[in-house]
């Protein structure tokens, strides 16, 4: 099976400009936990997501979660996302992303998934625009 | 690719029942009515298009605004019929609308429909750079059905002038006010619908005579293609190389479900031009796809031999020209 007949045809974006906040706000939406950016044409550039915008607004936080016995105030991450909401999300994504091609194989999709323990994967055409979005679920459906 | 907008996504909700009683008997009763059967799927003219396109197998990407647990459920049903779903999520919930089907008088649907979200700036500000992006990719964009709260009236008018600019044939699907102020823009394809309202781009259209007129004051606008919808089975089609009457003789007794015939018919169109037909054989193909889908309980007939065989039901006259 190839990625083309596995992934999500959602395009469900962010641009390189775009404020914290308005991500913030599309994630609680749309129920996305991660959001790709793209440029103005279009092209996959980066990605952000929850997990990127907690360790941006206090970073150490998200290991401390580790440990039950420690239950610390919000108060100091509320301040600090505050703070981030009107930049830009350029400033925190991950411009090293990980995608694949709408003719790659599932096992290969798979084995980037597994192997860089992500939760998604952006699909993108041969000129990097973004054309869909492969869920661990999408695939784990079709292998049942 | 043909690109979709629906600025006011629905889910639509079908009801079937036996009888449908609409006053009471005792004052003191309640009105129960059982469907017999149910089905709900996403819908609003351009999704509607965009579904029956994905089906044909044409590349198609749906844009518009989603909201809530209902656009949740929109979306999911949009990007399980293989369209590529680009929407701005904004606050509140999608409007949902109702159809009730009475046995025997399929022909005279009970519809409820909501309004819909009011979209606030920001959200169309963010639609409006997709849009561009979106344009890039284009050979048709469909602008459907009527216009949201929050939207200005000129709206239309605007998407037909950015895909202009970016050489993207427009197709204007809605009338009014919206409509109206989309024409001056030059939209290649118009499908005004005279059933509801007896004008198009502000003239009157209540007899044929004024329909051919109002369609022709469209061509000389810039319009390429008008498609007049003026009963359940005929339309007009005026182009600047004439004006054609098509009828479908077709009992309405056959007819099962009428929601989403009109995006059939525009959605037929499309795929034909896409596929190389000329504009009237396009549109021959197109009513056949919306007579074929209103003699089904399902919204959209997706079987392109079932279309087909309609064909032979459409009858096309020359009136004019051609």
């Amino acid at each position: 099976m190839k990625a083309h007949e596995i992934m999500r045809r959602d395009l469900s974006s962010v641009e390189v400009d775009t404020p914290i906040a308005e991500v913030i706000h599309l994630m609680e939406q749309s129920g996305l936990a991660s959001l790709p950016v793209v440029d103005e044409e279009g092209v996959l550039v980066g990605i952000i997501s929850e997990r990127d915008l907690i360790r941006a607004a206090l970073p150490g936080y998200l290991e401390m979660l580790h440990s039950a016995s420690f239950l610390p105030s919000l108060n100091q991450l509320s301040q600090r996302l505050k703070e981030m909401a009107s930049e830009p999300v350029s400033k925190y994504m991950h411009s090293q992303v990980i995608s694949v091609r709408p003719e790659d194989e599932d096992l290969q999709i798979a084995d980037t998934l597994l192997r860089n323990e992500l939760k998604q994967l952006p699909v993108v055409d041969e000129e990097g625009h973004l054309v869909g979005v492969i869920r661990r679920i999408d695939l784990l459906y079709r292998l049942v | 690719m043909i690109l979709t907008v629906t600025l006011n996504p629905t889910l639509d909700k079908f009801y079937w029942v036996d009888r449908l009683p609409l006053s009471l008997e005792r004052v003191e009763e309640e009105i129960l009515i059982r469907a017999k059967k149910s089905a709900t799927s996403a819908g609003g003219k351009g999704i509607n298009v965009s579904i029956f396109l994905a089906c044909m197998g044409v590349d198609t990407v749906a844009m518009g605004f989603l909201a809530g647990h209902t656009g949740q459920i929109i979306l999911r049903d949009v990007l399980a019929r293989g369209v590529t779903a680009n929407f701005v999520w904004i606050e509140g919930e999608n409007r949902t609308n109702v159809t009730i089907i009475e046995r025997g008088k399929e022909y005279h649907p009970v519809k409820i429909h909501e309004q819909g979200p009011a979209i606030p700036p920001h959200a169309v500000d963010m639609f409006l750079r997709k849009y561009r992006r979106m344009l890039r990719r284009a050979e048709y964009v469909v602008l459907g059905g009527a216009l949201p709260p929050g939207i200005p009236v000129d709206f239309y008018g605007e998407l037909v002038r950015l895909a202009n600019e970016a050489g993207v044939r427009a197709v204007v699907h809605a009338g009014l006010t919206a409509l109206r102020e989309a024409i001056p823009a030059k939209p290649y394809f118009i499908k005004p619908d005279v059933r509801q309202e007896a004008e198009v781009g502000g003239l009157p259209a209540r007899t044929e005579e004024e329909i051919i007129q109002a369609g022709k004051h469209a061509i000389q606008q810039g319009v390429e293609i008008c498609l007049i919808s003026h009963h359940v089975t005929g339309d007009i089609l005026v182009t600047p190389q004439g004006v054609w009457d098509l009828e479908a003789r077709v009992p309405l007794s056959r007819y099962k479900n009428l929601v989403g015939a009109d995006d059939a018919l525009v959605a037929g169109v499309l795929y034909r031009l896409v596929e190389g037909d000329s504009v009237l054989d396009a549109v021959r193909f197109g009513m056949a796809a919306a007579i074929a889908s209103a003699e089904i309980e399902p919204k959209l007939c997706l079987v392109k031999s079932s279309i087909e065989r309609e064909m032979q039901e459409v009858e096309v006259h020359r009136k004019e020209g051609g």
